[in-house]
C-alpha cells in the first residue's frame, strides 16, 4: 500500500506483477469495429409494373444463434420509401435514427420537396463511403426502394464501403448468392420490369425466403413483406413462410448422419 | 441637435424597440440600382438595371447565378451579395453532391435569412448591407424569394428592390393578375416594362445596362436551366418591349393600357 | 420615458439603479407591435393561430408561413422581429433534436420551453448581443401512449412489466410563452403581439383551465379571437394562419400540422360571423347602458 489513490485496491505487484496497460495506450493506432456483432441476413428486392417489393426475414442472430426472432429490418422513410437492412443490427438501429431524423428535418416546411428513394440512397451511400474512409464502418448492406423523380420505381443497393448497385432484381448476403440465380431465371433482363405483375414478384420473392429458409442457417421462417407503390407502402411484418417441405433434406449427404 | 444614442451598433433596441443599425442597412439597399423579379406558374424572371462608374468602365453584375436551376439578382453592396452568393452556391452544390437533388428554393433562402439575423444579434458584426431577389425552380414549382438585411425573407408573386424600385412595384401591383397566364417571353417583358418604369426621363434600357435571367420549367415540366441575357442577347428582348410598347400605343384608346 | 438619457438603457445586460434591465424591456416593445400570435390548450390538443398582416400585395397569398414545426409534435408560433423568431426556432429544433440524440424519443413540452427559457435568458446576460425581439408560444402533445424507442427493431420478451407502472396517466397538451427576459410560464391560453389585451379578454371567458373545450371548438374559438385582436387595427388585411397537435386518436395523431383547408375556411366564416353579430349586440349594448345613465 502506498499513498496513490490509484494503487489501492489494485493487486500487489510483488505477488501479480505490474499491471499491463499497454492496451489503454492513447497514441499508436486504434481498432474500430471489425466484424458485425448482431446481425441481419439477407435482403431481397424486385421491381415490378408501378412499384417495388422488398423482403427481409425477422432474425437478428448473435454468431450462430438466433437471438432475436421478431427484429423489423424493413424501415419505412417517409411513406414513399422503404430500406432494407442486412448486417449489423445495431448499425441499423444508428441509420434507421439517423432516416429518422432526416425526416423530420424534411417535414419542417409542408410544402412539396420531399427526398425520394434515390435521393436517400444518393445520401445512405454517402453516409456509408464516409465511415469507411474513417475506417470505421457502418457494418451494413442495405436495399432502398421507392421511387426517382421521375416517379419511376427505384432499387438500388450500397454496402459498408460505399459500393453502390443498381438492378431490376437484387439481393444482399446470402441472398446474392442462392436468390438472385431464381430472380434471373424468372425475370431474365428481355422481360421489363413492365410486364412483371405485383403478385407475380411478391410470389418471387416468397419463393426465395423459402430457398434462403431452407439453405441459409442463419435465416428464420418469420419474415417481413414490404410493397412499395405509389398508392403507399404495404407494409406486413409478421408473415409466415408457407408450403415448406423438407424432404429434399434427406437426399442431402456429406453432413451429420449421413456422413456418405 | 438631438442625439440619437441608439444607432451606433447592431445589438441595442432604442426604446421603441427598433434597431437602427438594421434600418440604416435597409437604406443601403435603396441606394443599389433596381432589380426586379416576377414570376408565373412556369417561370421566374430576374431584371436588373446595371450602372458603370464612369463612361468607360464596365457595368456592374446584378444578377448571379448560384445554379443551373437558380439565380439572385443584387441591390446594394454587391461585395456583401458575392458573400451570401458564394454561400449560396456551397449550399446548393453540397444538396446535389449529397442527396443528388437541388436545394429547395425555401430551404436555401432561410439559411441566408438565418445567416443575416445573427448578423444583427451581436456585437461587431454589422448587417448585410444588401437586398437580393431569389428566382429558382424546384420540385414545388417556380418560385421568387426576397431578402432583406434584417434576415427577413418573403416568398412573393412580384418583388422590385433598389433605387426607385417604388415605381416598379406600382407597376407590378397593377398587373399582378396578368402574370399568371402569360407565357415565358410576355413575363420577361413585364420585367422589362416595370425596369422601364423606374428610369428617369434621360435614361432608356440598353443592351448594355440591361440583365435578364429566366430560369423554369419547360413545355414538357422538366426544369429548363438558369439562363443569362446580357448584352447582344438581351436585343431581341428589348426589342420585343418594344414592340410590344408600341402595338400597345398604335391600337390607341381602343385597348387596355398597362402604364 | 424615464430611461432614456440615463445612460443606463443603451447597453445590454446593465442594471439600473432600480434594478432593470431597460435593453429587455424595449425588445418586449419590439413584441408589441407584433402581429397577434395566440395558443389554446384544448381536451384533445392544442391550437397556434396568428394574425399575418399583409403588408404588400405582390406577397405571394398563403406562402409565408410564420409558425414552424419543431419536431413532429411542436408547433412555435412568436410575435416580434420575425428573424429572431425564426433565429428561436432553428434553437428549438436544435434542442428537440439534440433531446432525441440522448433520449431516442421525442422532448417533452416542458423540457423544451425550458431549454429554450435559458437560451432566451443567456441573451440578457451579456453586452455583446441584444436580447430577442419575439415573444414565443410553444405548444405541442406529450403521447400519451408508450412509444417505441427510436431506432426499435423488435418488441423484447411479453412477460414482465420493466417497472411500468400499470395504468399511469402520461402525456398530454402542452401550451408555454417564452419572453425576452427568458420567463416563461405554461399556458391554458396565451396570447402575445399588439391585440394581446383583446385576445386576453377573450381567452379568459373560455373557461380554459376547467379543461373542456374540445380541439374542434378550440379551433373556432381561437379563428374568431384573431379577428376580434384585429378589430384595432382594421385597416390592415390580414392573413389568418393556423396550426393544432391532437392527441393520438386526435385528428393529426399527435402530430404538429397546418388546419386543413375546409376546416380553417370554416373557422374564418364562424368567426367573421360572431363579429358582425357582436357590432349589433355593441350598439345594443351602447344604447342600454346610456339608458342606464340617464
Amino acid at each position: 500500500m502506498n499513498h496513490f489513490p490509484e494503487a489501492w485496491g489494485r493487486p500487489r505487484d510483488d505477488v501479480y506483477g505490474a499491471y499491463n496497460s499497454t492496451y489503454l495506450q492513447t497514441s499508436g493506432p486504434k481498432a474500430h469495429t471489425t466484424s458485425p456483432a448482431v446481425t441481419g441476413t439477407s435482403v431481397l428486392g424486385v421491381k415490378f409494373k408501378g412499384g417495388v417489393v422488398l423482403a427481409t426475414d425477422n432474425l437478428a442472430s448473435y454468431g450462430s444463434l438466433a437471438r432475436f426472432t421478431d427484429v423489423k429490418r424493413l424501415r419505412v422513410f417517409g411513406g414513399k420509401a422503404v430500406v432494407g437492412f442486412g448486417g449489423d443490427v445495431s448499425d441499423m438501429q444508428y441509420i434507421d435514427r439517423l432516416l429518422e431524423s432526416i425526416d423530420i428535418r424534411e417535414n419542417y416546411s409542408s410544402h412539396g420537396n420531399m427526398l425520394n428513394a434515390k435521393n436517400l440512397h444518393t445520401y445512405l451511400a454517402k453516409v456509408f463511403y464516409k465511415r469507411r474512409s474513417e475506417f470505421n464502418p457502418l457494418w451494413n448492406h442495405i436495399l432502398v426502394a421507392g421511387f426517382d423523380a421521375d416517379d419511376q420505381p427505384f432499387l438500388s443497393s450500397a454496402d459498408l464501403l460505399g459500393t453502390t448497385f443498381s438492378s431490376p432484381h437484387l439481393a444482399t448476403g446470402f441472398g446474392a448468392h442462392l436468390a438472385v440465380p431464381i430472380l434471373r431465371r424468372k425475370f431474365p433482363d428481355e422481360r421489363g420490369i413492365e410486364t412483371i405483375s405485383r403478385e407475380e414478384a411478391i410470389e418471387a420473392l416468397k419463393e426465395c425466403l423459402k430457398v434462403l429458409f431452407y439453405r441459409d442457417a442463419r435465416s428464420l421462417d418469420k419474415y417481413s413483406i414490404a410493397v412499395i407503390t405509389q398508392e403507399g407502402i404495404d407494409l406486413r411484418e409478421d408473415e409466415q413462410i408457407e408450403g415448406q417441405s423438407w424432404a429434399f433434406a434427406e437426399t442431402i449427404r456429406g453432413y451429420g448422419s449421413q456422413t456418405s | 441637435m438631438f442625439r440619437n444614442n441608439y444607432d451606433n451598433d447592431a445589438v441595442t433596441f432604442s426604446p421603441q424597440g427598433r434597431i437602427f443599425q438594421v434600418e440604416y442597412a435597409q437604406e443601403a439597399v435603396k441606394q443599389g440600382s433596381v432589380v426586379v423579379g416576377l414570376v408565373n406558374k412556369t417561370h421566374s424572371v430576374l431584371v436588373g438595371l446595371k450602372r458603370n462608374a464612369e463612361e468607360l468602365s464596365s457595368y456592374q453584375k446584378k444578377i448571379i447565378e448560384v445554379d443551373s436551376h437558380m439565380a439572385v439578382a443584387i441591390a446594394g453592396l454587391a461585395s456583401d451579395a458575392r458573400v451570401l452568393s458564394n454561400f449560396m452556391k456551397q449550399q446548393s452544390l453540397s444538396s446535389k453532391m449529397t442527396y443528388g437533388r437541388p436545394i429547395p428554393l425555401d430551404r436555401i433562402v432561410t439559411q441566408i435569412g438565418d445567416r443575416a439575423q445573427t448578423n444583427t444579434q451581436h456585437y461587431g458584426k454589422r448587417p448585410y448591407g444588401v437586398g437580393l431577389l431569389v428566382a429558382g425552380v424546384d420540385a414545388a414549382g417556380p418560385h421568387l424569394f426576397e431578402f432583406q438585411p434584417s434576415g427577413l425573407t418573403h416568398e412573393m408573386q412580384a418583388c422590385a428592390i433598389g433605387a426607385r424600385s417604388q415605381m416598379a412595384r406600382t407597376y407590378l401591383e397593377r398587373n399582378l393578375d396578368k402574370f399568371d397566364g402569360c407565357s415565358r417571353d410576355e413575363l420577361v417583358t413585364h420585367g422589362l416594362r416595370a425596369l422601364k418604369e423606374t428610369l428617369s426621363q434621360d435614361k432608356e434600357l440598353t443592351m448594355e445596362n440591361t440583365s435578364v435571367g429566366v430560369v423554369g420549367l419547360g413545355t414538357n415540366g422538366k426544369m429548363e436551366a438558369f439562363k443569362l441575357y446580357e448584352g447582344q442577347d438581351a436585343v431581341p428582348l428589348l426589342e420585343a418591349l418594344e414592340q410590344a410598347d408600341s402595338a400597345g400605343a398604335g391600337e390607341g384608346e381602343s385597348m387596355e393600357v398597362d402604364s | 420615458m424615464t430611461s432614456i438619457g440615463t445612460g443606463y438603457d443603451l447597453s445590454n445586460s446593465v442594471f439600473s439603479p432600480d434594478g432593470r434591465n431597460f435593453q429587455v424591456e424595449y425588445a418586449v416593445k419590439a413584441v408589441e407591435n407584433g402581429g397577434t400570435a395566440i395558443g389554446i390548450r384544448c381536451k384533445g390538443g392544442v391550437v397556434l393561430a396568428v394574425e399575418k398582416i399583409i403588408t404588400s400585395k405582390l406577397l405571394k397569398p398563403g406562402a409565408n408561413k410564420r409558425i414552424a414545426t419543431v419536431d413532429r409534435h411542436v408547433g412555435i408560433v412568436s410575435s416580434g422581429l420575425v428573424p429572431d423568431g425564426r433565429h428561436f426556432v432553428s434553437r428549438a429544433r436544435d434542442e428537440a433534436s439534440s433531446w432525441r440524440g440522448t433520449y431516442k424519443g421525442p422532448i417533452p413540452i416542458s423540457a423544451l420551453a425550458n431549454r429554450l427559457g435559458g437560451y432566451v435568458q443567456a441573451y440578457t446576460l451579456y453586452s455583446s448581443v441584444r436580447p430577442f425581439g419575439v415573444t414565443s408560444i410553444v405548444g405541442g402533445w406529450d403521447s400519451e401512449a408508450e412509444l417505441a424507442v427510436d431506432g426499435q427493431v423488435g418488441t423484447g420478451p411479453k412477460s414482465g412489466a420493466g417497472g411500468k407502472v400499470e395504468g399511469a396517466k402520461v402525456g398530454g397538451p402542452g401550451l408555454f410563452m417564452i419572453e425576452p427576459s427568458g420567463l416563461y410560464w405554461g399556458y391554458y391560453g396565451a396570447a402575445t403581439g399588439k391585440g394581446r389585451q383583446a385576445a386576453k379578454a377573450e381567452l379568459e371567458k373560455l373557461d380554459l383551465s376547467a379543461e373542456k373545450l374540445s380541439l374542434h371548438d378550440g379551433v373556432k374559438e381561437a379563428a374568431r379571437i384573431i379577428y376580434v385582436a384585429h378589430e384595432d387595427s382594421k385597416d390592415k388585411e390580414f392573413e389568418l394562419e393556423m396550426t393544432w397537435i391532437s392527441s393520438l386518436d386526435g385528428p393529426t395523431q399527435g402530430r404538429h400540422e397546418e388546419v386543413p383547408r375546409e376546416l380553417l375556411d370554416e373557422a374564418e366564416k364562424a368567426a367573421r360571423r360572431a363579429l358582425e353579430g357582436d357590432d349589433e349586440e355593441d350598439e345594443g349594448a351602447r344604447g342600454s347602458g346610456e339608458q342606464m345613465e340617464e
